[in-house]
């Protein structure tokens, strides 16, 4: 058995978006089950099956550097921290 | 009004896919791998809806406790299944295999309603038909795989054939007011002349798996074919006697679909 990620796109400008995995004999056996495992209830109008052995994984190892750099992340903390204490300061 | 040979015609069909969707639906839970279960037990549900679409005409209601009723409480000498459908099939070499006769064979029953003179049934006809594109597909994918996985699964499925052919050829035993519904234009083919092109439509597709189907004492598809068909036909025929006579299993399943009604058959779900 190989195992599948499937994805689905709804109509329109919408993403193809994970739903989920799931597990067939071969790809032709994969589109035909993904449609009663995912979309029965026309959740999606088009699919895509991607073969789970075919997706190229990250070493976890690799990205964690990342975590400890604060400066890349644009998330204003630092500034509402800066406006907060001035505030503070001028009360 | 439907007349009561019109009535005959359609309960065959509406008490076919009330069985077998009863009979698919006990593989909930036991298919041979998830992805499968829910295919299947999938199918089992739009047969179940194709039966509870054509109660409804027949009763004239959409009152659920009224088809309820008739769906379930009925003696079995008024169900008019066929055998095939009524198997228990309790292999899934024999679920998968009565799949694909069945499929097959209701495709073929619904086209001949399409243009049938009661409007509500051929109102009915183009989802039937929808639905049945992926029984099909299903069928006949899963099993051309399975046929050519290992030796043991090609002989299991042909021991199957074996079996379930020759029960099958009753699904084309002719209810006896059969030339009234076609005078009143309920469906433009006989039960003859559907079960032509299904016998066709199933040994070509046999033959293209390169799979040698026994017809049991009766011979073997490939052989004599027509001979062996006749025969097949003439067996299944003093059997069931056009749908008339219930198979040896069907008193157990009707026990079984009633066990939850004769709980309280006055209950409103």
């Amino acid at each position: 058995m190989k195992t599948f990620e499937v994805f689905l796109k709804k109509a329109g400008r919408e993403e193809f978006r994970h739903v989920g995995a799931m597990q067939a004999p071969d790809p032709e056996m994969g589109l035909m089950l993904a449609r009663e495992s995912y979309c029965r209830r026309a959740e999606g109008a088009d699919m895509w099956l991607v073969e789970r052995s075919n997706i190229i994984e990250a070493d976890p190892a690799v990205l964690a550097p990342n975590a400890d750099k604060p400066h890349r992340h644009n998330d204003g903390e630092r500034i509402a921290e800066h406006r907060r204490s001035t505030r503070e300061a001028d009360q | 009004m439907i007349s009561p040979a019109a009535r005959n015609h359609l309960l065959a069909l509406a008490d076919d896919e009330h069985i077998i969707g009863a009979r698919h639906a006990r593989w909930i839970g036991l298919g041979p791998f998830l992805e499968e279960d829910l295919a299947f037990c999938s199918i089992a549900q739009d047969e179940l809806g194709h039966a509870l679409s054509l109660y409804e005409v027949l009763l004239d209601t959409t009152d659920d406790r009224l088809i309820d009723h008739f769906a379930l409480l009925r003696s079995p000498e008024d169900y008019r299944s066929c055998w095939l459908v009524e198997a228990p099939c309790s292999t899934w070499s024999d679920a998968l295999v009565r799949h694909w006769l069945y499929d097959e064979a209701e495709v073929l029953r619904w086209q001949a309603l399409s243009e049938s003179s009661i409007d509500a049934i051929a109102r009915r006809v183009d989802q039937a038909l929808r639905e049945e594109v992926f029984h099909r597909s299903h069928a006949d994918l899963l099993l051309s795989k399975v046929l050519t996985t290992t030796t043991e699964a090609k002989a299991a499925i042909e021991d199957s054939l074996g079996r379930l052919l020759p029960i099958a050829a009753g699904m084309w035993d002719p209810l006896v007011d059969e030339a009234q519904t076609l005078d009143e234009g309920v469906m433009n083919a006989t039960a003859a002349e559907l079960g032509q092109r299904w016998w066709t439509r199933v040994a070509d597709q046999l033959t293209s798996w390169g799979v040698t189907a026994s017809l049991g004492t009766n011979g073997a598809l490939g052989t004599a074919i027509d001979t062996a068909i006749d025969s097949a036909i003439a067996t299944s025929s003093a059997q069931q006697r056009n749908r008339m006579a219930r198979s040896p299993e069907f008193d157990e399943l009707l026990a079984s679909i009633q066990e939850v009604i004769t709980i309280d058959p006055s209950a409103r779900w």
